[in-house]
């Protein structure tokens, strides 16, 4: 296994350095452009195989031209399309809150980004998170900063001065205020369940059992609100094609549409890494492995990507549902259950302490 | 040598008085929302200053993502201004 004795020497000398110059800020900044890459990377890889991976379930082909039989070039392609495309701002928009946006858009994604951690290595007793930065309150930091996406889908629909996008922003705004409760509610249950705020002490938590079979109630409650969050297939009425052209993207071109979609699937690829660190274990691998070591950030890796092409298949398997069901729904179901998982949680939890 | 504090406070404090301002000044019902979102954000940046993160991320969690987003659910539901037309 030499790759991992690779993985292993580099982590060694970056935790060197991490420990000599604690807190350096260069550091901090080259791991997180380093992280950022690998979101971005993330999310594009996601596209690819939510474009390849759709055409396959609905017997399509998919990409197949650019870059050889799979199309592995067709996302560069799109993404020279996009840059050279005209930029249009309609004369009615309201220029500021429609440029805004997008920004806001990836903002948010990116200050989620900051806390999410990949692994845990302890050296001589010490323990670094390999993170951006380590907080105390890090699933609630997240919590907090992702709330901020509602304000990017409310600009970009008030903005635009028409009627598709304001539809959608209205939606978005409706389904929000409903889907964030349960969201927030399973996460203190975590939280509770887990006696700590840390996602890397939450993570060390499921070392002995995953808080997927602690609490599965919670997982569904908070897998189907955080579809509903990032808007994907059976809660995507904020950009319903059939009725709403594009949603709030209608008025959207070139580059600037790119930003908003890119912002999407970055809230998409976040989520993934969510689930995967505070429902599915984190970096505790499955003991089939045996005495193999592998490291926990291919444990990470892996697992996202597993949740991601459920994303996958749930877009390819599922309808849309109609706007007032989304709003009961997040009401009368998710609310209650999750509020019944966080009593579950808390005695589960107070005994298992 | 004066602290170096000083120029984020200073940062924040430029844009919390000019956006509070603008809540009162601007002539949009909407742009009022935003920027009274803008001057709650940047309490939360005081917070972080003072180094208290937890109260930095509950006044994110709450006014801004809780009492914003109702705002923004009330102005939704007034007429636009139609003196553009």
């Amino acid at each position: 296994m030499a790759i991992i004795e690779i993985y292993d020497l580099i982590m060694h000398y970056l935790v060197i350095i991490f420990a000599t110059n604690d807190f350096a800020p260069w550091i901090r900044g080259v791991l997180g452009g380093l992280v950022i890459g690998a979101v971005f990377g993330g999310a594009l890889v996601m596209v690819y195989l939510e474009r390849k991976f759709l055409g396959d379930m609905q017997s399509r082909i998919g990409p197949n031209r650019v870059g050889g039989r799979f199309g592995v070039l067709q996302l560069i392609a799109d993404a020279i399309k996009l840059f050279t495309k005209e930029d249009i701002i309609p004369a009615k928009a309201d220029k500021w809150l429609f440029i805004g946006a997008p920004i806001v858009a990836l903002t948010s994604g990116f200050l989620m980004v900051a806390v999410i951690p990949f692994d845990l290595l302890v050296i001589k007793g010490n323990e670094y998170a390999v993170a951006v930065s380590r907080m105390d309150i890090s699933i609630l930091y997240l919590e907090a900063v992702s709330g901020l996406a509602i304000f990017a889908t409310f600009m970009a629909g008030w903005g635009s001065s028409s009627k598709y996008a304001v539809l959608a922003a209205f939606r978005n705004v409706a389904k929000m205020i409903g889907y964030e409760i349960p969201l927030g509610i399973t996460v203190i249950s975590v939280a509770v369940m887990a006696h700590s705020l840390d996602i890397v002490e939450i993570v060390e938590a499921q070392s002995s059992i995953w808080f997927i079979i602690a609490q599965p109630l919670g997982f569904v409650v908070f897998f189907i609100a955080l579809l509903a969050d990032v808007g994907r297939i059976p809660f995507d009425q904020t950009e319903a094609e059939e009725e709403l052209v594009a949603g709030w993207a209608t008025e959207y071109s070139g580059m600037r549409w790119g930003l908003a979609f890119f912002a999407e699937y970055l809230h998409a690829v976040v989520g993934s890494f969510i689930v995967t660190l505070i429902f599915l274990g984190g970096w505790n691998g499955l003991p089939i492995v045996g005495n193999l070591y592998i490291p926990g950030i291919f444990w990470v890796i892996a697992k996202t990507i597993m949740v991601m092409m459920l994303f996958i298949w749930i877009r390819a398997a599922l309808p849309r549902y109609r706007i007032d069901q989304v709003i009961d729904i997040g009401w009368k179901v998710l609310i209650p259950l999750a509020l019944l998982n966080l009593v579950w949680s808390t005695i589960i939890g107070l005994l298992w302490a | 040598m004066i602290d170096l504090q000083i120029i984020p406070f200073a940062i924040i404090s430029i844009i919390m008085i000019g956006s509070s301002i603008m809540v009162v000044k601007s002539k949009e019902v909407v742009h009022s929302a935003f920027h009274c979102v803008i001057a709650m954000m940047s309490a939360a940046g005081f917070y972080v200053l003072l180094s208290a993160q937890f109260v930095a991320v509950v006044q994110i969690l709450v006014y801004v993502g809780a009492i914003g987003v109702m705002i923004l659910f009330a102005v939704m539901l007034t007429t636009r201004n139609q003196e553009v037309e």
